[in-house]
């Protein structure tokens, strides 16, 4: 692979993918123009006689099939689902309401659309993965069966619980994720518990959701870093949603999902180590995950390892303003960057806000640059600076060996190399927000209030604020959904 | 029993939790979650992303709806009437397999004829048009088949159909939507976001869904990228993307245009005689020749007593391994139950898989006479796989025969009257006789058919009245 970097002159705005090759050269082009291009003179008289056959065969298997009762059940999750009655509210948009499913997906996708949501460990983001189907299905139930607030915190907390156990069940999880995208691995599942735990589903029932929502799970790390991403918190919320209500209908799947089927995959088809264990039954006294591991929460909207940097370059930059007067660039011959070892978030040069927010190079600088990351970083005409530019030109990322890939023992540091010959450099092992030096209660109401005052008045952002923290003491439920 | 099992347990315990065992500290680090989600959801929601997707959500609040096969009564959403028509199809094991494995018309059928029904701008769709993206749905399924040694044989990890077939889905509709190659290139990348389902569920109730499921979330992907959603542009490139569902992952780019060599032209699919996993029908086809041998006699039914033992010589497939199934759908996954019914019955029929047969006193009888072997020359792969039936009797003798290549394989196809026939034997109970035949006419002549939606008003059964007109040839 070319690592090469491109070259750039000083105004113009950069093409900054590495250039592998042409980029029609890559094999997703090719199949993309493949797809575009293909005429039906290319079909051949055996291609056609073929494929004509595969067609009537296939119409036929589906019209016997439609006899089945795995159709039936599909078909009266759907009809049901599909009612021309949409009773599910979407974030921010008072007059719009959807069916439950796909207001869990459109509320998982923006929960998820800047990075800016919780991130836990063993790494995945626990919460977009199942409070939008909570919301949905509480607004979905009759009234006289609706949950109360701390049967939907009680199913809150299953999610989340069964979403770490899952983790626990595979080393592989304990670092940044290579292959497969956490939420969409074990948020599926956490999605279905939580959802089965909120529907009153019967054990049997519960196992079920489990297995179908395994066959829901799974997308590649490859669309981290794109518009796609939020998608994945968007699905596994939702068809975890879906597992949960096929398995009330009546769905059944494999019971083994979890255990280890050698020779057949089951949940294990995720991991290539998988050790699963088994929960213990509550007796008056459970100990959950959260108790032992709590959540960080980003102070801005980007990948969890950039917090590292973000801290250590703010540190460096206060220590360069004392030694330089102010924030001079010019001084700068080098900025060294210590950071793990992670492919999808080590981008000399993003292009768009999705790279930038999975790049230590970019959020260093711009830490560097403004003393401060929030929102407004993340913008067009913020990532395509030219002082910025400058700066990441001067980045070299080195990876200490004992900088482990790994969010509860990862560091960041920033060293700016003057042209003086001095060396300033910053650390950061535990950033604010962080599980170990976590947000305090006013910096998490200003985020919360900064945020939501982009799309609600006033009076409703306090009332969501009262309501969260009286959630035991709710009788309704999907007052809170409805509030939104 | 699954009480045992990791997974019982863990349906224990989410059934079993209750309010009384949220410790304080546990309720305060939650409730700091909510708030945060919900506020990090609230901005959000200004996002671009988010704005995509909730406009491609409200096509469910519209009046676009498409046919349920089979159906006059309802119609669904174009997702979902992929997802039911999809479901159906796999429902019974009974859809086409191809080499490497998968089932790639299912995944791929529902999805088109759903689309082209609910157009956008209600543009008319012809029956090459169909044809057309069919094939790119079936072609791009093949070669992604082929980025991987792992995908030669019978799967053990990903159930395929839910892998491959979402990718196929996705480029079917992209065609059909005349997406331009950014779109094409980004609907590939959404969906394999989408791809992927554990093999445990096969032999399953929710087997079907994962053609169902392929169907539909190839479907949405190509509609989230007709609205300007944008994936990684070298999904199929990385290891990181499509490499995720393989252990050794080799992609390579398309063939050139000129003269395209269509893998369908090189290779065929199998077309099922009966619904059950292909590999039984290698046995079914072993045992019935075997039963033949034994009926020499002239008897009437199968001496059953007088069977000592049945070995069958099959390839190590532990899904399709069940000596004693309990439902229609391990019954599909049972060399042992197909082999036994083959024997009992002398064919295999859809009316074999039904419950009264699964459980018949002389079925058990003889699976418990029956055994497996695993010859090493026996691979797991469609294409070399042999089964042999051997019956030894109580006086000592042994009929056996063995099947290399049953009839319906590709190195064997069905006749076009054999083809028709299933066909209409599958269609006979639901629609009405004119439809039938004209789906046959319809199909046969896709590639001049002016607007395929003449075969969606033959799929949910319309009157016969109605037809003629709607079947216009160019």
């Amino acid at each position: 692979m070319n690592s090469a970097q491109p070259q750039h002159t000083a105004g113009f705005h950069i093409t900054t993918l590495p250039l592998l090759c042409a980029p029609e050269d890559t094999v997703t082009s090719s199949f993309a123009s493949f797809i575009r291009a293909v005429r039906p003179e290319h079909l051949s008289p055996t291609v056609r006689q073929r494929s004509k056959r595969m067609i009537l065969d296939s119409i036929g298997v589906g019209l016997v099939g439609s006899t089945t009762r795995v159709f039936d059940i599909a078909l009266r999750y759907c009809r049901e689902m599909y009612s021309s009655v949409a009773v599910s509210s979407v974030y921010g948009k008072p007059g719009v309401k959807l069916s439950p499913t796909l207001a869990a997906f459109t509320n998982g996708v923006a929960t998820h659309s800047m990075d800016f949501d919780d991130t836990w460990h063993p790494a995945t983001h626990p919460s977009g993965a199942i409070l939008p189907a909570l919301l949905a299905a509480s607004q979905m139930l009759p009234s006289n069966t609706k949950p109360n607030g701390l049967d939907f915190l009680l199913a809150f907390n299953v999610g989340l619980e069964v979403q770490g156990r899952l983790m626990h069940f595979s080393t592989e999880a304990h670092d940044i994720p290579k292959r497969f995208h956490p939420p969409s691995v074990v948020g599926t599942l956490g999605s279905a518990a939580a959802t089965a735990k909120l529907l009153s589903l019967s054990s049997a029932q519960c196992c079920h959701a489990l297995g179908i929502a395994a066959s829901l799970a799974g997308a590649p790390m490859a669309n981290a870093a794109t518009q796609a991403k939020p998608l994945h918190v968007g699905n596994a919320t939702r068809l975890g949603l879906e597992a949960a209500l096929l398995a009330g209908q009546g769905m059944e799947a494999n019971p083994l999902i979890l255990d280890d089927i050698p020779g057949c995959s089951g949940f294990s088809a995720f991991y290539s180590v998988y050790q699963p264990k088994p929960l213990s039954v509550p007796g008056e006294h459970h100990e959950f995950l959260l108790e032992k591991q709590d959540i960080a929460f980003k102070r801005f909207p980007a990948h969890l390892g950039m917090h590292w940097v973000v801290d250590a370059a703010l540190s460096v930059r206060n220590l360069f303003i004392n030694y330089a007067g102010s924030f001079s660039p010019s001084l700068i011959r080098t900025i060294m960057l210590k950071i793990p070892v992670s492919k999808y978030i080590n981008r000399p040069f993003p292009s768009s806000e999705h790279q930038a927010r999975h790049s230590f190079q970019f959020n260093a600088c711009a830490a560097l640059l403004d003393g401060e990351v929030g929102l407004g970083s993340f913008s067009e005409s913020s990532i395509h600076r030219q002082e910025l530019r400058e700066l990441l030109d001067k980045v070299v990322v080195e990876h200490p060996e004992d900088n482990v890939a790994n969010f509860d023992k990862m560091y960041g540091e920033v060293a700016l190399l003057l042209h003086s010959g001095d060396i300033l450099t910053g650390k950061c092992d535990t950033f604010y927000g962080h599980w170990r030096k976590p947000l305090s209660k006013e910096s998490l109401l200003k985020k919360f209030r900064s945020n939501a005052s982009h799309v609600l008045p006033e009076e409703k952002i306090e009332a969501i604020i009262t309501m969260v923290d009286n959630l035991e003491n709710l009788s309704d439920s999907s007052q809170l959904a409805c509030s939104l | 029993m699954w009480a045992k099992t990791v997974t019982g347990n863990f349906a224990k315990v989410i059934h079993g939790l209750n309010a009384n065992q949220l410790t304080d500290q546990v309720i305060q680090r939650s409730k700091r979650m909510i708030l945060d989600t919900l506020g990090v959801g609230l901005l959000g929601t200004s996002t671009e992303v988010c704005h995509k997707v909730a406009q491609y959500s409200k096509i469910y609040s519209s009046d676009l709806s498409s046919t349920i096969w089979g159906h006059l009564d309802f119609r669904l959403p174009p997702l979902y009437a992929a997802f039911v028509n999809g479901v159906a199809v796999h429902s019974m094991d009974f859809d086409d397999t191809w080499h490497p494995a998968t089932h790639p018309s299912g995944a791929v059928l529902p999805a088109l004829i759903a689309l082209s029904e609910a157009f956008p701008q209600k543009k008319k769709i012809s029956g090459l048009d169909l044809l057309l993206a069919f094939n790119v749905g079936i072609e791009v399924q093949g070669r992604l088949l082929h980025f991987s040694r792992e995908a030669r044989n019978i799967p053990r990890r990903f159930h395929p159909p839910a892998v491959v077939g979402t990718m196929g889905s996705a480029a079917a509709c992209a065609k059909l939507l005349a997406l331009d190659q950014l779109e094409c290139k980004n609907a590939l990348a959404i969906a394999a976001s989408y791809a992927g389902a554990p093999l445990a569920n096969a032999a399953t109730q929710i087997k079907p869904l994962h053609v169902g499921n392929a169907a539909k979330h190839g479907l949405e992907a190509a509609c989230l990228a007709l609205q300007g959603l944008q994936g990684n542009k070298q999904i199929l490139d990385m290891e990181s993307g499509m490499g995720a569902f393989y252990t050794d992952y080799n992609p390579e780019t398309l063939p050139t245009l000129q003269s395209y060599p269509w893998l369908l032209d090189q290779q065929d699919v199998a077309i099922k005689r009966f619904p059950a996993h292909l590999a039984t029908h290698w046995v079914a086809d072993a045992a019935s020749s075997v039963r033949r041998k034994l009926m020499e006699g002239s008897e009437s039914l199968l001496p059953l007593d007088k069977i000592e033992k049945v070995i069958l010589k099959v390839p190590e497939v532990k899904y399709v391994n069940r000596p004693s199934p309990a439902s229609e759908h391990e019954a599909r996954h049972s060399f042992q139950f197909v082999a036994c019914s083959a024997l009992l019955d002398g064919s295999m029929s859809v009316q074999s898989f039904a419950s009264e047969n699964v459980h018949r006193p002389a079925l058990r009888e003889l699976l418990c006479k029956t055994q497996l072997e695993h010859p090493p020359d026996n691979t797991p792969s469609f294409d070399s796989l042999y089964c042999e039936v051997s019956a030894t009797l109580r006086d000592g003798s042994t009929i056996s025969d063995r099947c290399t290549t049953f009839y319906g394989h590709w190195r064997k196809p069905l006749k076009k009257e054999d083809l028709e026939k299933k066909f209409q034997s599958n269609a006979l109970s639901i629609l009405p006789a004119e439809a039938i035949k004209g789906i046959i006419e319809t199909v046969y002549n896709l590639e001049k058919v002016e607007d395929c939606s003449v075969l969606s008003t033959f799929l949910s059964g319309q009157s016969a009245r109605v037809l003629p007109e709607k079947l216009r040839f160019l």
